[in-house]
């Protein structure tokens, strides 16, 4: 009896019931269909997505009338002239945008010594220290976080006063953009550690040591196998860091604190402050188009690395 | 202590053939684990080294120390008479061929012949030339341009080998690189092996487990068992005068009669006594020779015993049982017999017979008689 429970388990019992249960619901002819159905839920969504677009399109093509608030019954592209000439959409494009590649370039360089060390070290205590301190962030959120920076960096927050103590003069170390920059960075560094480790896990130890056999240091061994092999996780992380940070809206308005306005906010400002819903549409509109012309630019120029799921090999 | 190690190396050197490889009561521990205790060999340049023992033993952590991998907790390992413990692998002139190949899978199978000379910074414009030509040693010329996926398992090991090869290291390591293979190619690679050692002259470490390999690509054979070293000899040396027990069981098919010593004489004559039984053989070991009383065992090569079906054929044998055969399995070439000798306590003995097909076979049941020469015989406490 013993025996016969180990050599076919309660788990797979329960299994069985559970797929008698699921023949009566959804017999047998049925089958072909059943991979469709699993799509469905992924597939509504995308249409929503995909509805809530249109909406927006439409939306971008009609003028407020400042004068009624009422939006116009026809279509122009007057929102879009703005949006392109207003110096203001400028200014904050071009800082969102100088802003996603700095913050992805250092998260990267961040990340990656992180990452390795997370990955290569033979303490299993330093790994899960590293894991956990990965995680932590996750479970303060963004918003509390960026909170956080302002206690400790306010005019009158601990790092001030520990200036002032030593006799420097409190400094303006938040409202400004570097400060936006590292907020981000600080942000962005577990998406990146977290894209980045797969990538260096599937590297074999051994490649490192051989690469040393064959006479290469450890730069010349990171430059010319580490690195190259490492690229579907550094594109994969790219990615997610450099839309992540482009269309962020939380670390710009706090740690900016009105000053340092990247896309996002200047979207929320049309539809809550403005009331220029047709604005913002068209902002959202172009913010979608610049987000998808540099992922696009990434893989063209990169290939889809880890994005790619093992379909093209490097 | 460190200058002790070192004239024990330049003296050795001076003597003749130059030592291109000396290990030096070298010990390896992992907190608790004494993986490689006390081993001390010598390897003249040029020559084929096989270290041969069973999984655990400790042979990757050796040729890893002497790769430089690893950093011996005792001793000292000399290369070309160097003691090298403060030097990192990238500086030691080693070509390492990993058990895992550990080919650069985002290289082609030219770059990655190629990657240890540009990483030795050799004029780029010698080293196309350079690599075709170790490509076409080891049989793969014209396949440089492949990737390392597009090549099978057999093309994949020649690439790993022409990597090592190609900055003509002062030694060649290799750790079980055919182990994955199937035995033909396993085979194939090993002739191949000798035939670009002996072509290079390059000194060569290899590292095993299989028994066959060694006996067949080796100079020297290093046995190792339990981290410690057990025999050095060349194969024919290994196989035919085994040091001890271990050597003798881990090489070849060897059956062991447990007893007792009875009697030692000047010329290395010894007989044990089993029971009734008095078994005359050979001191195995010289260095170790055992004494009256001591308890010893008689070892004897399955190849060595001679069977038939009537006692009066064996004669000529200084020892012969009388047995039962229990089980006969058929490899090929070979037969192989077990029979139990009511003699030795119905212990199991395994017999080769090489010709099955010319002699008698005898079945399973059958009463036979086995009988070997005294000479044959080695007793090891
Ligand atoms: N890094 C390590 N940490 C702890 N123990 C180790 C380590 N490397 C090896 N050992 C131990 O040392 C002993 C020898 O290992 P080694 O890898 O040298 O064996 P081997 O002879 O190469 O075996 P195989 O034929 O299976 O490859 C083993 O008991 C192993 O568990
Ligand atoms: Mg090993």
């Amino acid at each position: 009896m013993r025996a016969a429970r180990t050599a076919y388990p309660l788990k797979w019992r329960i299994m069985d019931a559970l797929e008698g249960v699921a023949a009566a619901i959804w017999p047998a002819r049925f089958r072909r269909a059943t991979p469709y159905l699993m799509l469905l839920p992924a597939v509504l969504l995308v249409g929503l997505l995909v509805l809530g677009l249109i909406q927006i399109a439409d939306a971008s093509l009609r003028t407020l009338d400042t004068t009624t608030f009422q939006f116009s019954d026809d279509y122009s592209i007057a929102n879009f002239r703005r949006a392109l000439t207003e110096p203001l959409f400028l200014v904050v494009a071009q800082r969102s945008l100088i802003a996603a590649l700095i913050v992805t370039a250092v998260t990267l360089v961040f990340a990656f010594p992180y990452a390795y060390l997370m990955v290569r070290t033979r303490s299993p205590r330093l790994r899960k220290f590293l894991l956990i301190a990965l995680f932590l962030p996750f479970f303060i959120g963004q918003v509390v976080r960026a909170y956080g920076w302002l206690i400790i960096l306010g005019n009158q927050g601990m790092v001030n006063e520990a200036l002032g103590v030593v006799g420097i003069a409190p400094m303006r170390l938040i409202y400004n953009y570097p400060a936006v920059l590292f907020g981000l960075v600080q942000y962005m560094l577990p998406f990146a550690v977290l894209m980045l480790a797969p990538a260096l896990t599937a590297i074999p130890e051994e490649l490192e040591a051989a690469a040393g056999s064959l006479g290469a240091n450890w730069v010349r061994t990171f430059i010319h196998v580490v690195l190259p092999l490492a690229r579907p996780g550094f594109i994969g992380a790219g990615v997610v860091v450099l839309t992540l940070s482009l269309t962020d809206f939380a670390v710009p308005a706090i740690l900016g604190g009105g000053s340092q306005d990247f896309i996002a906010n200047a979207i929320y400002d049309q539809f809550f402050r403005t009331s220029d819903q047709g604005l913002g549409a068209t902002l959202a509109l172009m913010l979608v188009a610049l987000g998808s012309i540099l992922v696009g630019l990434v893989f063209a120029l990169f290939g889809a690395g880890t994005l790619a799921m093992g379909r093209s090999r490097a | 202590m460190q200058e002790a190690f070192r004239t024990v190396a330049s003296r050795e050197a001076e003597g003749g053939r130059e030592i291109a490889v000396a290990v030096r009561n070298v010990g390896m521990d992992f907190d608790g684990v004494h993986a490689v205790k006390n081993a001390s060999f010598d390897l003249p340049k040029g020559r084929f080294l096989t270290i041969l023992g069973p999984s655990g033993s400790g042979k990757t952590t050796l040729l890893r120390m002497i790769a430089g991998f690893q950093t011996p907790s005792s001793g000292e390992i000399f290369i070309n008479g160097e003691a090298v413990s403060a030097v990192p692998p990238h500086k030691r002139s080693i070509g390492m061929v990993f058990q895992r190949l550990a080919l650069f899978p985002h290289m082609t199978a030219a770059e990655n012949v190629a990657f240890p000379l540009k990483m030795r910074r050799r004029d780029a414009r010698t080293i196309p030339e350079r690599v075709e030509r170790y490509l076409a040693l080891v049989r793969l010329g014209g396949y440089g341009g492949r990737r390392i996926h597009e090549l099978s398992g057999g093309q994949q090991q020649r690439v790993a080998i022409a990597r090592a090869l190609v900055f003509e290291p002062d030694l060649l390591l290799l750790d079980e690189p055919l182990a994955a293979l199937d035995r033909k190619l396993r085979e194939e690679m090993q002739l191949e092996f000798r035939r670009i050692q002996r072509e290079l002259g390059v000194t060569t470490i290899n590292v095993t487990h299989d028994q066959r390999e060694a006996l067949v690509v080796s100079d020297d054979i290093v046995v190792m068992d339990q981290g410690e070293i057990q025999q050095k000899a060349q194969p024919i040396h290994t196989y035919r005068q085994p040091r001890n027990a271990f050597v003798a069981n881990f090489i070849g098919v060897t059956n062991f009669i447990a007893g007792t010593v009875r009697a030692v004489s000047e010329g290395g004559d010894v007989s044990i006594l089993r029971g009734d039984l008095t078994l005359a053989g050979k001191i195995g070991d010289p260095a170790n020779p055992p004494a009256e009383g001591d308890k010893a065992s008689g070892a004897i090569r399955a190849e060595q015993i001679r069977l038939a079906s009537d006692a009066a054929q064996l004669s000529k044998l200084d020892c012969v049982l009388a047995g039962t055969v229990t089980d006969t399995i058929f490899e090929g070439e070979r037969m192989v017999y077990e029979i139990a000798c009511a003699a030795i306590g119905d212990e199991v003995m395994r017999v080769f017979d090489h010709d099955p097909a010319a002699h008698m076979q005898f079945e399973i049941g059958e009463s036979v008689f086995l009988g070997w020469n005294a000479r044959d015989m080695l007793v090891f406490r």
